[in-house]
C-alpha cells in the first residue's frame, strides 16, 4: 500500500493548475495499491476552500495551513512545515510541482528529510520498494529512467505532463499550523510583479515569432506584433538583415552573432534560414516556418511549414491563435 | 569578502547523444565537456564582486574525477583566485549526495556567498544548491536573475511563471544563479597562463548515502523531419491542429 | 682656399654631422623600442622586390595618375643624385667635374640626362603642386596628413631643378664658348640672360650654385622631421618587405604560446611590435593609397591603415626619446615629422603611460579589419599594414579579453565543436549522403589510399548554400575518376577565423588537432573548395609542423582539364559571367586566372566581365578577418558595394570561388533585390558535366 503525500501549488491564493497535476499524480499512483492521497495546500487565511476542489481530483485528506505569513511564497517556513508533515506521514512518494515555487521547495525539503529527489518527471511508476521515474536529461536529448529507493521518494513533476482527471475523494480537511514562525524567516520575498506588461527577454519567452526579409519594411513587423499578442507570451525577434537595415533594434536579433535562444516555439516568418540565424534558434522546441520560397533551407529543420504569401497567411493564423488561446 | 562557486563539467549539448553499452549513461567517447552554462554564470557574477572589491577571494569548487581539474583551471583563468576538487570516481546521480560532499567541504569556510548554476545541463534537477545551503543552515535563493548587494543584506529577482518575485535575503547566504543575469566572461590567454599557478587542492569527497541512481539511459524517439504542411493560408488550421495535439505548445 | 670655400666645408661638415645624428637615432629608436624580427631569409626574392617595386616602381605605377608622376620625380632623383654628389664635391675641391674623369660621350650623355630630368622632375612637381593646392584628391585629404609637409617638399624639388637650370643658363651666358647643346634648356636659357653684365652673370651663377649646394643640405636635413623620410627608407622598407617568400604571402606571424616566461601575446604598443613595422612608420609617406583601397573605409568604417601607420610613428616618437634615455626638448615632441607634436603635449610621465592602443588605434578600427590585405598590396612601399592590426588583435584577445561580444560564441563553438557555429560535427558528412564518398577513415579501413583529401570546411559541412558547393566539386571529381575522401566528423575548423579574431591559442589548438589527423592518415594532397582553408593549410600550418600539398579546386579543376579527365559536355549557353576574385586566393595566393580559366574551358560561349576592381584590386565581399561573426552597423555594408559594382557589369552570372562570398555576394544580391544568380566556380563546371557512363 502506498501513501501518496501531493503539494498543492498556490498564487495569490488561487490553486495552480500544477497543484490538480500534482493530485492526479498522486492518485493514479495510490489507486496501484490501494493507498490514500494527501494533498498538502497552504496560504493566507481562507485558501482552504481550495479542498473541495482537491478532493474532486483524487485527495483522501486535504491538509490545510493558513497563515498570514504565507500568503506570498515563504520558502523557508514552508519547507519547514512540509517536511514536518511528510515525516510525521507513512508516505511512499511525495509529489511537488516543477515549477518556480516546486523547484525551490522540493530541494529543501529533501535534504530536512534526509531523502531522494528527481525533479522534471515525466512518469512514475512502482516496483516492488522502489520508485521508478523517467526523467529527462542532456537538455532532453537523452531520457533517463531513475530507481528511487529512499521512504519517501521525493519527486518534481513536469507540468503538463499528468492531466487533471476528476476522481472524487472524501477530502477531510486537517488543518494544521505552520512550523515555526513564518514572520521569522530570513529569505523574504517583497514584491511578486505578474502579469507585467514589460517586453518578455527573448531569452525567456516561451513563444517567439521572428521576421527577415521577408516583411520587406519595419511597418510590416506590425503584422508579427499581433501574432505575437495572439499567444499572449511571445516575443519578436529579428534576422541580422532586418537589424542591419535598421527595421528592428539590434537587440531584437537572432543568431549567431545576436541572441542564441531556445524557446518553446519558434515561428519563423520570412526567414530563408541563413547558417548565422540556424545557429542561434535550431534548438527551439518546436519551430513553424512561413516561406513563399519552398527551397529555403529553414523549411529543412521546421517542423512544420507553410509555403505562401507571409502577407496572407499570418493574420489568419493570428485569427486562429487568438480563436486557440480563447477555447483552451 | 569570500565566495565559493560550486561548478559542474558537463559534456557539450550540441552532439547527438549515444548511450553507452553500460546502458545507463551516455558515451562519453568524442564528447567535448566544458562548465555547465549556469556555473559559468555563477562564476561570472563572483568575479563581478571581486571586480569591484578587490579583496574578495573567489574559490571554485567541483566535484568529479581529475578531468574537473581542466574545468576548475577554466574558472581559474576567467579570474578565480583557487580550487578545490573533490574527488569521485564518476559523479552520482543523486544530488542530496553529492549535496553533502560540498557542504562537508564548505562547512566552516567562511564563505559569505556560496553560489551555484541554477541547474546542470546534464542530470538537470536542479536540486544541489538549495541542498547544499539547507544542509549548512543558510539563506537560500534560487534561480536568481538578479542580484545586489549592500553590506550584509542582498536583494534579487526570481522569475516565476508569467512574472517577478523580488527577495530580500541576510548574507552569509547559498544562491542559484539564472540565465540573465550576466554573461560569462571569456578566459583571456593571459588568464589562462596565470591559472597555471593557482592553488588547487584535491580531497575526497565525502558522499553521502545515495538513494537515487539511473538504471537506463535511452534516446527520445527522432523528432520527425519537418514537413510542409500546406500552402498559403488554407494550412493555418492544420497548423494550429498540429502545435495543440502533437506539439503542445498552444 | 677661400672663405667661401671654407664656410662650404664647414657647412657639409655639420649638416652631414647633424644627419648622422638624426638617422642614427631613428635607427636605434627602431632596433631598441621594436621587438627583434629575421628578415634576412629568401634574400634572391628580396632582391627581386627591390627591383620590381623599389626601382622599377611597379606599385607606385598602380596609380595611373600619381604613378607616373611620382616614378618621374623618383626616377629624376636618382639620375640627378649624380649631379648633385658633383656639385657637392666642387664645393669640397674647387674645380672639380665629371668632364676630368668621363669619356666625352659618356659626359655628354651625363649633362643631357641631368638636363632632361630636371626638365621632367619640374614639369612633375608643378602638376604634382597643382593636384595637392587645386585638386585635392580624397586620398590625400584626412587622417591629420602633412598637406604643408608635402608642399614644402615638393617646393624644395622644384627650387633644386631650377636653380640647377639656372647654374647651367648663367655659366653659358658667361662663357657662351662653354655652351653645349647637350643642355638645351639651360643654352636656351641662356640666350634670354644674354643682355646682363658679366658681373650680374657672375653672381647669379654664385647665388645659382650656392642655393642649389645648401638647398640639398637643408632637405637632406630635413627628411628626418618629414614625412618625406621614405625618400631614405623606402628602399631598404622594400628590402626588408613582409613579402618575404613566395607562396606564403600573408602568413601571420608564428607565436610560441609555450615560449618560457612569455607574458605579452600581442601588441598593444609599440615596444611589442617588430622592428619592422617601426621601420614601416619611418616609410610611410601619407599618400593614402592603402585608406583609398581599404574595403571598411570606403564604405565609411572608422578604420584607416594610413592612420595605423601614422599612429605608430606618432606613438614611437612619443616614446622612444624618453625610453631610450634622450633628451633635450629638440629630441622630444617635434622629432621627425612633428608627429610627436600630434601626440600632444602629454608631459613625459603622461607620455610614457599611454599605449598604441587606446590612446591612438581604438578598438573599433581594429575590429573593421576584413583582412583583406588590399592596403598590403597597394602599398609602393611594402608597408604591412595588417601585421600591426593583427599583432594588437592578438593582444585585446590574448591579453585583455576585449572583443565584440558577439564573436564569443563563435569562439566557443570553435573550441567545443570544432566549427564557429555551434552545430554537431557528427553532421559533418551529412551534405555527403548518399553520394558514396568514403571518409578517410573507411578507406583506410579498407586498405585503400585516396589520390587526394577532399577539405570541405565548416561553410561546406554546414552551411545550407555551401554544401551545394562541395556537392558540385564532389561531382566534378567524381565525374574525373579522382579517387578521394573526406575527413567526415574528423575534421575541424581550420582556424582561420580565430587567428584573424587575435585567437591565437584557440587556432593553435584547432590547427594542431588538424595536423595530428591529418599526420595520422598520411595525407599529402589536399583539395579544398575554401581559400581561407586552403591559405590556412598550406601556407600557416607549416608553421606549426603541418606540411601539405594544399591546392584550391580552381587550380585542381583546371588541372584535370589539363590531363584531360573532365568529361565536358561542350555546351552551354552564351552567358556574360562576373568573377569576384576572393581575397584569400587573389592577394594572399596571387591565384587570378585559374578560376576564370576554368570557367572559360567549361563554357566556351560564356562572356567574362570584370568590374573596375577586379584581380589584385578586387574589393572585399566583407567577410574576412573573422568580419563573418561579427555585427557590420557602421556605414554601408561591405558586400552590398561590392555587389553593385558586380551587378553594374550586366552580368547574367556572379561566380565566385570561395563559400563566404558566396554568402556575402549572395545577401548583397537578395539586398539589391535582383534575382542574378551567385554560383561558385565548381557549380559552373558541374552544371556542364557530360553523360558519365
Amino acid at each position: 500500500m502506498a501513501n501518496v503525500f501531493a503539494f498543492a501549488e498556490t498564487r495569490n491564493g488561487e490553486l495552480r493548475k500544477i497543484g490538480l497535476e500534482a493530485v492526479t499524480a498522486a492518485r493514479k499512483i495510490a489507486d496501484e495499491t490501494g493507498g490514500k492521497v494527501d494533498a498538502f495546500i497552504a496560504g493566507a487565511p481562507g485558501v482552504g476552500a481550495h479542498a473541495e476542489q482537491l478532493a474532486k481530483y483524487g485527495a483522501d485528506t486535504v491538509i490545510v495551513v493558513e497563515h498570514a505569513g504565507l500568503e506570498k511564497y515563504n520558502p523557508e517556513a514552508l519547507a519547514a512545515t512540509v517536511a514536518e508533515r511528510i515525516r510525521g506521514g507513512a508516505y511512499r512518494i511525495a509529489i511537488f510541482p516543477t515549477s518556480a515555487l516546486g523547484s525551490d521547495l522540493a530541494p529543501r525539503v529533501a535534504a530536512k528529510l534526509g531523502v531522494g529527489l528527481v525533479t522534471d518527471v515525466t512518469a512514475v511508476n512502482l516496483d516492488g520498494d522502489a520508485v521508478i521515474v523517467q526523467h529527462p536529461v542532456n537538455i532532453g536529448k537523452v531520457m533517463a529512467t531513475v530507481k528511487m529507493t529512499s521512504q519517501p521518494a521525493l519527486i518534481g513533476i513536469r507540468p503538463n505532463m499528468f492531466t487533471p482527471v476528476e476522481n472524487p475523494r472524501a477530502g477531510a480537511v486537517e488543518r494544521a499550523e505552520p512550523v515555526g514562525d513564518p514572520s521569522a524567516s530570513r529569505v523574504v520575498v517583497k514584491e511578486v510583479k505578474l502579469g507585467s506588461s514589460a517586453k518578455l527577454d527573448l531569452g525567456e519567452a516561451p513563444v517567439i515569432v521572428s521576421g527577415g526579409r521577408g516583411l520587406k519594411g519595419p511597418e510590416n513587423f506590425k503584422l508579427l506584433e499581433d501574432l505575437a499578442a495572439a499567444f499572449g507570451n511571445a516575443a519578436i525577434g529579428a534576422t541580422r538583415v532586418v537589424t542591419d537595415e535598421g527595421w528592428r533594434p539590434h537587440s531584437d536579433q537572432i543568431g549567431q552573432t545576436g541572441r542564441l535562444v531556445s524557446p518553446q516555439l519558434y515561428v519563423a516568418v520570412g526567414i530563408s534560414g541563413a547558417i548565422q540565424h540556424l545557429a542561434g534558434m535550431r534548438t527551439s522546441r518546436t519551430i513553424v516556418a512561413i516561406n513563399k520560397d519552398k527551397e529555403a533551407p529553414i523549411f529543412k529543420i521546421a517542423d512544420y511549414g507553410i509555403v505562401g504569401d507571409l502577407f496572407e497567411i499570418v493574420p489568419v493564423l493570428t485569427a486562429a491563435v487568438k480563436e486557440a488561446k480563447s477555447r483552451g | 569578502m569570500k565566495i565559493a562557486v560550486c561548478i559542474k563539467r558537463v559534456p557539450d549539448m550540441d552532439v547527438r547523444f549515444k548511450i553507452a553499452p553500460i546502458g545507463n549513461a551516455v558515451d562519453e567517447a568524442g564528447l567535448k565537456f566544458d562548465i555547465n552554462d549556469f556555473d559559468s554564470w555563477a562564476v561570472e557574477a563572483a568575479l563581478q564582486i571581486k571586480d569591484k572589491d578587490s579583496a574578495t577571494e573567489v574559490v571554485i569548487v567541483s566535484l568529479g574525477s581529475d578531468s574537473v581539474q581542466e574545468t576548475i583551471r577554466k574558472a581559474l583563468a576567467m579570474g578565480a583566485d583557487r580550487g578545490v576538487e573533490l574527488k569521485v570516481a564518476r559523479i552520482p546521480f543523486d544530488g542530496l549526495a553529492i549535496a553533502h560532499a560540498l557542504a562537508a567541504e564548505l562547512k566552516g569556510g567562511g564563505f559569505d556567498l556560496i553560489l551555484f548554476g541554477k541547474q546542470s545541463a546534464d542530470s538537470s534537477n536542479g536540486a544541489v544548491g538549495a541542498m547544499v545551503g539547507e544542509l549548512l543552515g543558510l539563506p537560500v535563493v534560487t534561480a536568481i536573475s538578479k542580484l545586489e548587494l549592500a553590506g550584509a543584506t542582498g536583494s534579487a529577482k526570481r522569475e516565476i511563471e508569467g512574472g517577478q518575485e523580488f527577495v530580500e535575503f541576510p548574507l552569509p547566504a547559498v544562491l542559484t544563479i539564472d540565465q540573465g543575469l550576466n554573461t560569462a566572461r571569456y578566459p583571456a590567454l593571459k588568464g589562462i597562463m596565470a591559472a597555471k599557478k593557482k592553488p588547487l587542492d584535491v580531497r575526497p569527497a565525502q558522499l553521502g548515502e545515495q538513494s537515487v541512481s539511473v538504471t537506463k539511459m535511452e534516446l527520445p524517439p527522432e523528432r520527425p523531419a519537418g514537413r510542409i504542411i500546406g500552402e498559403g493560408a488554407s494550412a493555418v488550421p492544420e497548423l494550429v491542429g498540429l502545435l495543440q495535439t502533437e506539439a503542445k505548445v498552444l | 682656399m677661400t672663405v667661401g670655400h671654407g664656410i662650404f666645408i664647414l657647412i657639409v661638415v655639420l649638416s652631414l654631422s647633424f644627419f648622422s645624428y638624426n638617422a642614427q637615432r631613428l635607427v636605434r629608436y627602431m632596433m631598441s623600442i621594436g621587438q627583434p624580427e629575421n628578415r634576412t631569409d629568401h634574400p634572391l626574392t628580396r632582391i627581386k622586390n627591390l627591383f620590381i617595386i623599389g626601382l622599377a616602381q611597379k606599385k607606385i605605377l598602380r596609380d595611373a595618375v600619381a604613378g607616373p608622376l611620382h616614378a618621374s620625380v623618383f626616377w629624376g632623383f636618382v639620375v640627378l643624385t649624380i649631379g648633385t654628389a658633383e656639385i657637392i664635391v666642387q664645393g669640397l675641391f674647387p674645380g672639380f667635374t665629371y668632364a676630368a674623369i668621363l669619356p666625352v660621350p659618356l659626359y655628354e650623355f651625363y649633362i643631357l640626362s641631368q638636363e632632361l630630368f630636371a626638365v621632367l622632375v619640374l614639369a612633375a612637381v608643378a602638376v604634382l603642386l597643382y593636384r595637392r593646392i587645386v585638386v585635392k584628391p580624397k586620398r590625400l585629404q584626412g587622417d591629420k596628413v602633412h598637406s604643408g609637409d608635402a608642399i614644402l617638399i615638393l617646393s624644395m624639388i622644384g627650387a633644386l631643378m631650377v636653380s640647377l637650370i639656372t647654374l647651367g643658363a648663367f655659366g653659358f651666358a658667361l662663357h657662351p664658348d662653354s655652351s653645349t647643346i647637350f643642355q638645351p634648356v639651360s643654352l636656351a636659357l641662356s640666350h634670354v640672360f644674354g643682355g646682363l653684365s658679366a658681373g650680374t652673370l657672375e653672381a647669379g651663377r654664385e647665388t645659382s650654385w650656392w642655393f642649389h649646394a645648401l638647398l640639398i643640405l637643408v632637405f637632406l636635413n630635413y627628411l628626418p622631421y618629414s614625412k618625406h623620410l621614405h625618400v631614405l627608407t623606402s628602399l631598404p622598407n622594400t628590402y626588408l618587405a613582409n613579402t618575404s617568400g613566395p607562396g606564403v604571402k600573408g602568413a601571420m606571424s608564428y607565436m610560441d604560446l609555450e615560449a618560457e616566461g612569455a607574458e605579452q601575446f600581442g601588441a598593444s604598443d609599440v615596444t611589442q611590435l617588430g622592428w619592422k613595422s617601426l621601420l614601416d612608420s619611418y616609410s610611410c609617406t601619407e599618400c593614402g593609397r592603402c585608406t583609398a583601397v581599404c574595403p571598411a573605409n570606403i564604405t565609411g568604417k572608422l578604420l584607416s591603415p594610413r592612420k595605423i601607420m601614422i599612429n605608430t610613428r606618432q606613438r614611437l616618437m612619443e616614446l622612444a626619446p624618453l625610453a631610450t634615455g634622450d633628451f633635450g626638448e629638440f629630441e622630444h615632441h617635434t622629432l621627425v615629422a612633428g608627429e610627436g607634436g600630434d601626440a600632444g603635449d602629454a608631459s613625459a610621465s603622461a607620455a610614457l603611460g599611454n599605449t598604441l592602443l587606446d590612446n591612438y588605434i581604438t578598438e573599433e578600427e581594429l575590429w573593421a579589419c576584413t583582412s583583406c590585405r588590399a592596403c598590403v598590396e597597394e602599398c609602393p612601399v611594402s608597408i604591412d599594414q595588417l601585421d600591426i592590426i593583427n599583432e594588437l588583435r592578438r593582444d585585446l584577445v590574448l591579453m585583455e579579453s576585449r572583443f565584440p561580444p558577439e564573436i564569443q560564441p563563435a569562439f566557443e563553438s570553435l573550441e567545443k565543436n570544432g566549427s564557429p557555429w555551434a552545430f554537431d560535427p557528427g553532421d559533418r558528412a551529412k551534405w555527403a549522403e548518399g553520394m558514396d564518398i568514403p571518409t578517410m577513415a573507411e578507406m583506410v579501413e579498407r586498405g585503400e589510399r585516396p589520390e587526394v583529401l577532399f577539405w570541405v570546411g565548416c561553410m561546406g559541412s554546414f552551411d545550407d548554400r555551401a554544401k551545394k558547393i562541395a556537392v558540385a566539386f564532389a561531382r566534378v571529381l567524381q565525374a574525373a575518376k579522382v579517387k578521394f575522401a573526406i575527413l567526415g566528423q574528423e575534421e575541424k575548423c581550420n582556424g582561420d577565423p580565430a587567428r584573424r579574431m587575435g585567437n591565437e591559442y584557440l587556432y593553435q589548438m584547432l590547427a594542431r588537432d588538424n595536423i595530428e589527423t591529418l599526420d595520422r592518415y598520411g595525407v599529402e594532397t589536399i583539395v579544398t573548395n575554401c581559400p581561407h582553408c586552403f591559405h590556412q593549410i598550406g601556407n600557416e600550418y607549416p608553421q606549426l609542423g603541418g606540411n601539405y600539398e594544399v591546392i584550391h579546386h580552381s587550380t585542381y579543376i583546371e588541372k584535370l582539364m589539363d590531363e584531360n579527365r573532365l568529361p565536358l559536355n561542350g555546351e552551354g549557353k552564351a552567358l556574360t559571367v562576373a568573377y569576384h576574385d576572393s581575397c584569400y586566393l587573389g592577394r594572399y595566393n596571387g591565384i587570378y586566372e585559374a578560376p576564370r580559366e576554368t570557367m572559360k574551358r567549361a563554357l566556351p560561349m560564356m562572356t567574362l566581365v570584370e568590374p573596375p576592381r577586379n584581380r589584385s584590386k578586387g574589393l572585399c565581399c566583407g567577410a574576412g578577418g573573422g568580419r563573418m561573426w561579427m555585427e557590420e552597423t557602421v556605414g554601408k555594408r561591405i558586400n552590398v558595394e561590392r555587389t553593385e559594382e558586380l551587378l553594374a557589369t550586366g552580368a547574367d552570372v556572379l561566380a565566385v570561388a570561395c563559400p563566404f562570398c558566396m554568402t556575402m555576394i549572395g545577401d548583397g544580391v537578395k539586398a539589391q533585390g535582383s534575382s542574378v544568380p551567385v554560383l561558385d566556380i565548381s557549380e559552373v563546371i558541374a552544371q556542364q558535366l557530360g553523360n558519365q557512363s
